[in-house]
Order: C-alpha cells, then structure tokens, then sequence
C-alpha cells in the first residue's frame, strides 16, 4: 500500500537517515521525498519533509510510525489524516514573574497538548517580557478548547495573547 | 439626478471636488447628470433648485468652514434639508458616532422616509442599527448603499455581494484600519515603541488626537460589523465584537515573530457566527501581509476560493470611489426617483 507522510525534521546532518532508518527496516520503499524549505522558519527552524512510501501493510506502517516517535521525529500528517497541528502564540507580560514554569505545566495538563518550542524576549527586569510559544495539538483535540484554557491562564496573569490566524 | 450632501468635512468636500472633475465623463458614459441641490453642514444649508456652484460652495467651506456663508443660504438643519428639498439622493458624510449613530443614523431614517435613496460613508450608523437601517430603506422602496464606509477606495461590500453573487462567504479576514496598520509596520520596521510611532502618526496627521477609537480596535469593529451584515447576513451589532487592540504590543513581541516568520497585524475576523478583532500572528508569506496605510480584505468563498483585495482604506478624494460607484450603481438601477 502506497502511504504519504509528513514529518519535520530538524535541519542538521544525519537526520533525513534517521527518519530513512525504520521505513527500511520494516519493508517500507520510499517513492518520493519533498523538502518544504520554505516552511522552515514557520516551524522553529524544523524542515517539513513531505514522504510517499510504499508499505507491505498497516501493521508495518504502525511499527515504522511509533518507531519515528520514539526516535524525536514528529509526525504531522499520515496519509489525508492530520495528525498533529500546531498552535503559535505570543505571550505579552511579565511572563517570567507570573511562573512560566506553572503557564506550561497548564497548558501540558491537556490531553493531547505539549509546549513544544519557547523563546523569550526581555529587554530589562521591570519591564513586560514576550515569549512567542509553540504549542502541539493532537488532531483530535479541539483547538478551541485549548486556546480557552490558555485565555483564562492569560487574563489570571495578565497577558496579552497574540495567536496565529489559523487558530 | 438631484443630489443633496449632508456633511460638508472632508469626505463631502471630497465628493463635491470629484463631481467637478468627473462632470463631463459621467455625463458621457452613464448619461448622469449630478445636480448637488443641497450642501449642509453644521452651520447650515446652501441651497438651489438649478444646482449650487460645487466651487463656490468648496471655496466658501474651505475660507470660512461654514456653508452658511454660501450666498443665499439659512440656517437650516440636515433633517430640515432632507424633509423639505426636492431631491432624488442624500450621501450622508456626517462625523461617524459609534456610541449613538448620530446626527447619521436620524439624517438616513429621514432620507428613506422622504423617499430618498441614501449613499453613505458613515459607519456609526450601520454599526449599531444595521437591520433597522436596511428594512426602512426597503419599507419606503429606496436604494441604499454604504461601500465607503469599510475600507474606503477598497471595494470589498460591492465585490462579494455583486461581482461573487454566486458564491457563499463563509468567512472574512482582513486589516480594516489604515492607522493601526501604519503604527504596526512602523514598529516592525524600524524596531520602535508603540508609543514612539503613535507620537510620530499624530504628527503626521495618520493618527487622530484621540486615537482611541484606531488602536483599541473599535473602529475595526464597526467596520466588521458592517462586512458581517451585508456580506454574511449574520445579524450581529457593535456589542457583539470581541475587540482587542494594539496598545500592549512590543518591540521585542514584533521581533520575535519575524524571527519566526511572522508579523503582527490588526485583524478582524468573521468566522461560524463569531465576530472578533484582536492582533494576529500572519505568515510573512500570506495575502494579509500589506504594509503601510493600506487596508486588505480576504473572502473565504464556497465556489471562487479565497479573494483578497488591497487599497487605500481613507483619502478625502480616494474614498469618493466608493462614493462615486454607488451613486452611479442607483443611478443604473433606478434612474431618478419619480
């Protein structure tokens, strides 16, 4: 069976044959491999890599996919189904002082939720702090429902949230 | 076709400088004659059953910023004008007011009750009592249209309910508001303050004194509100809008977004029924990345896919496009009133 996914790696050495490693070694023959470059700065500088393989069957398909997880790659789209999607967010404030610490754990008590990528702006101690946040949503997971919980920890510490447009 | 203009700032003295210009040409490819009958501002009305001389009338208002001082004119009020003028077509330019509609909201119930059609740029009005606005217009069988108030020179409430009248919009994005567009680019560019470019935009003349109604979102939200109503058919009003503006956004937010590819602009949003207007995240790739004053509208079509349109969003002469485009769309469909 012919299967196409979405994978992003991360743009240094070795990583397209990490991804290349389980296809192989459960019968998988890749058709084609795209580079999406010019997503790459969307992604926190992880390259898109748009596959087509050809699979013996599920079963194979299912090894290769939980093996790819395990090894740090993300999954994004298997076949037509997404699998993952992605949240970004800015956040405004004093984002340190009101405990980032406790505003991930938050959002990471979601079912299907992870803070994925975080950085951090602060121009002096006083002064508010931005953090732009990238936050990953099992497909099942209603997007809605997370940006709520993350507008009620933002109105509790005081943020201003900046979402993408898509959300 | 008889044409009286209530509101004689700058968007009525706009419409009067155009008409000069355009006189011949309408006349040649629309067989429309304008006779403006009637000037009034808050000083007054200027009136002449033959058509008031559109340069004196300019040249008066632009000395003395009062039309009563046109020869012959009295101090009679906009409602006075409409009721007892003969004319054909009222354009209400009037201050927009988003806290009562007025004086624009009572200048158009009277110009439909006179029997009047109505061209409007005032947003006040249609923001807070739109379904009212539209059932009187048809209640007295008068036409009325409203392009200039969204996104001046931008046509956007034409195009979707005209030129894509077989297609669906289900939703509806875009940067209603020059000012706040400006300040964002601004900072963007320059890696500078809200407050700093705020200061630099009121210099300038792009931001008003009170800039309030720009960089809290309020005025993006009257215009949504408008888009929602005639483009969706969603019965929503000002209250409705969940409206967030510019005023905490940083340098440092700005920066990190573009290391991300990102930029941040002032979007209004009308999505399954929701209406909001909040800073967003845009891909520096996408369609609603235009910088400046400019203003964008992006329509999610059921048939055509997504249609963008870009433009000047205010201009005393560029909003006359769309001032212009709807007199003569009446002038089309229903000649002069009978």
């Amino acid at each position: 069976m012919r299967v196409s996914v979405d994978l992003e790696l991360k743009d240094t050495p070795g990583q397209l044959l990490l991804a290349l490693e389980p296809i192989s070694k459960y019968g998988g023959n890749v058709i084609s491999i795209i580079h999406m470059r010019e997503e790459e700065k969307l992604r926190a500088g992880r390259v898109p890599v748009h596959f087509t393989i050809d699979v013996p069957d599920e079963a194979s398909l299912e090894r290769i996919i939980n093996e790819l997880e395990e090894q740090g790659v993300r999954v994004t789209k298997l076949g037509e189904a997404t699998k993952k999607e992605r949240i970004t967010l800015l956040m405004i404030g004093h984002v340190v002082d009101t405990d980032l610490r406790d505003t991930i754990d938050r959002i990471n008590e979601l079912e299907g939720v992870m803070v994925s990528d975080l950085s951090l702006a602060m121009p002096h101690p006083d002064k508010e702090s931005s953090a732009i946040v990238d936050i990953e949503v099992s497909a099942q997971v209603d997007k809605r429902k997370v940006m709520e919980r993350i507008y009620s920890i933002a109105k509790e510490k005081n943020l201003e949230i900046v979402r993408s447009l898509e959300v | 076709m008889r044409v009286q203009i209530i509101g004689f700032g700058v968007i009525g003295q706009g419409l009067a400088e155009v008409l000069l210009r355009k006189q011949v040409e309408l006349k040649q490819r629309y067989s429309l004659e304008v006779k403006v009958v009637s000037i009034t501002d808050i000083s007054g009305t200027a009136y002449a059953e033959e058509g008031l001389d559109l340069e004196k009338a300019l040249s008066v208002a632009r000395q003395t910023r009062a039309i009563v001082n046109y020869p012959g004119a009295k101090e009679m009020s906009g409602i006075e004008a409409i009721e007892e003028i003969d004319a054909d077509l009222v354009v209400e330019a009037t201050p927009s007011n988003i806290k009562t509609g007025e004086p624009g909201l009572s200048h158009m119930l009277a110009g439909f009750k006179a029997g009047k059609h109505v061209v409007t740029s005032n947003k006040g009005p249609l923001a807070l009592k739109y379904r009212e606005l539209v059932t009187e217009a048809a209640r007295n069988n008068v036409e009325f249209r409203f392009e200039a108030s969204v996104g001046g020179a931008m046509p956007v409430i034409n195009l979707a309910r005209e030129t894509l009248s077989g297609d669906k919009i289900t939703a509806i994005e875009g940067i209603l508001n020059g000012t706040t567009n400006y300040i964002l680019s601004r900072m963007t560019r320059e890696g500078l303050s809200f407050e700093q470019v705020l200061k630099e935009a009121q210099e300038l003349g792009y931001a008003e004194t009170d800039p309030t109604y720009d960089i809290e979102g309020i005025d993006t939200a009257s215009k949504l509100v408008i888009l929602a109503n005639a483009i969706m058919g969603i019965d929503a009003t000002f209250g409705d809008v969940k409206t967030r503006g510019i005023t905490r956004i940083t340098p440092e937010a700005i920066r990190l977004a573009k290391e991300r590819g990102y930029v941040i602009k002032l979007i209004g949003e009308v999505r399954n029924n929701h209406l909001e207007v909040s800073p967003r995240l845009i891909p520096e790739t996408h369609p609603l990345n235009v910088d400046g004053a400019l203003n964008v509208a992006m329509l999610h079509c059921d048939v055509a896919g997504e249609i963008t349109v870009v433009g000047k969003g205010a201009g005393a002469i560029e909003t006359q496009s769309a001032i212009l485009s709807d007199i003569i769309a009446i002038w089309k469909k229903r000649g002069a009133v009978q």
